[in-house]
């Protein structure tokens, strides 16, 4: 599994990754998207905003996002992302 | 500007290439491929598309020329915004480059569509644009040539790579199988035994 650009998000990261890819293939793919990984995306997101932050990438991002957005989850009711299980995490958008 | 583009046929299901497609990286074709983040990730309520933006992190070699530009760095990002959508099998995945822009411009468009007539078979698609800025117009075309020549490059190597990571994939799920009939067969032959007792 690959590192992160945050040398101490990678743990986290490849948590993170094992849950999604067990997820995308026994789940999502079987028509099944109820999110799974919330919790461990946030703390992983956590520490990636923070090396992103450090390394002045928020800024590059941000840009490269006015020309080409990423769209939000338009609805706050379901989705991989927007949590239904963490109780300790703001709405990541 | 210069354009890049290729075809491949991979001999995997669409379902095989774009699980293995999250866990591409690390793959020893690819070393400069340094790391992998997900910056968002949602599925969309309404039609089922799974969104994902990344950001990839590289360690690229470059000529003395361009590095003079880059500052010596060699670190480049790249982020990569994507939708798969299941419905109708098809995985689009947009890269633009996050360094270097006033001197490079590299849009690239990946698609994975399983194939309409044999499902165990999913069609790629990559095409590229690159652009050298205006700060480094007198040598646009040294460099173009040059992202070019690397990029035809990093392509074939790219897909070589990523055939061994579905290769080492499918040998797994063989091997899981392969277990797990073996479990079931001894489980059938305890309980046959036991039967028989």
């Amino acid at each position: 599994m690959s590192a992160s650009v945050g040398e101490k998000c990678t743990k986290i990261k490849q948590e993170y990754d094992s849950c999604f890819n067990a997820w995308y293939s026994e789940k999502f793919l079987k028509g099944d998207a109820t999110p799974q990984c919330d919790d461990l995306f946030f703390k992983y997101k956590e520490c990636l905003m923070k090396t992103l932050e450090e390394k002045k990438l928020d800024v590059v991002l941000a840009d490269a996002r006015k020309d080409n957005p990423f769209p939000n989850a338009s609805s706050s009711s379901s989705s991989s992302s927007a949590s239904s299980t963490s109780s300790d995490s703001p709405k990541k958008d | 500007m210069k354009f890049f583009q290729a075809t491949h046929t991979f001999d995997h299901s669409w379902a095989q290439v774009t699980a293995a497609n999250w866990m591409k990286y690390p793959n020893e074709q690819c070393p400069h491929v340094v790391a992998v983040d997900v910056l968002e990730r949602h599925v969309d309520p309404e039609t089922g598309v799974l969104r994902t933006e990344r950001l990839l992190t590289c360690n690229q070699n470059a000529p003395a020329l361009v590095l003079k530009f880059l500052g010596g760095s060699t670190v480049s990002y790249v982020r990569e915004t994507s939708e798969l959508d299941p419905k109708t099998q098809k995985l689009t995945m947009k890269t633009q480059n996050l360094s270097m822009c006033n001197v490079l411009t590299i849009n690239e468009t990946i698609t994975y569509t399983a194939h309409p007539h044999d499902e165990s078979s999913t069609m790629f698609k990559q095409e590229a644009q690159i652009a050298a800025g205006s700060a480094l117009s007198r040598f646009s075309s040294y460099i173009e040539d040059f992202c070019l020549t690397r990029f035809r490059d990093n392509a074939a190597v790219g897909r070589a790579g990523f055939e061994m990571v579905l290769e080492k994939l499918k040998h797994a799920r063989q091997e899981a199988t392969s277990q797990l009939e073996k479990a079931t067969t001894s489980a059938v032959n305890a309980a046959a035994a036991t039967a028989a007792l």
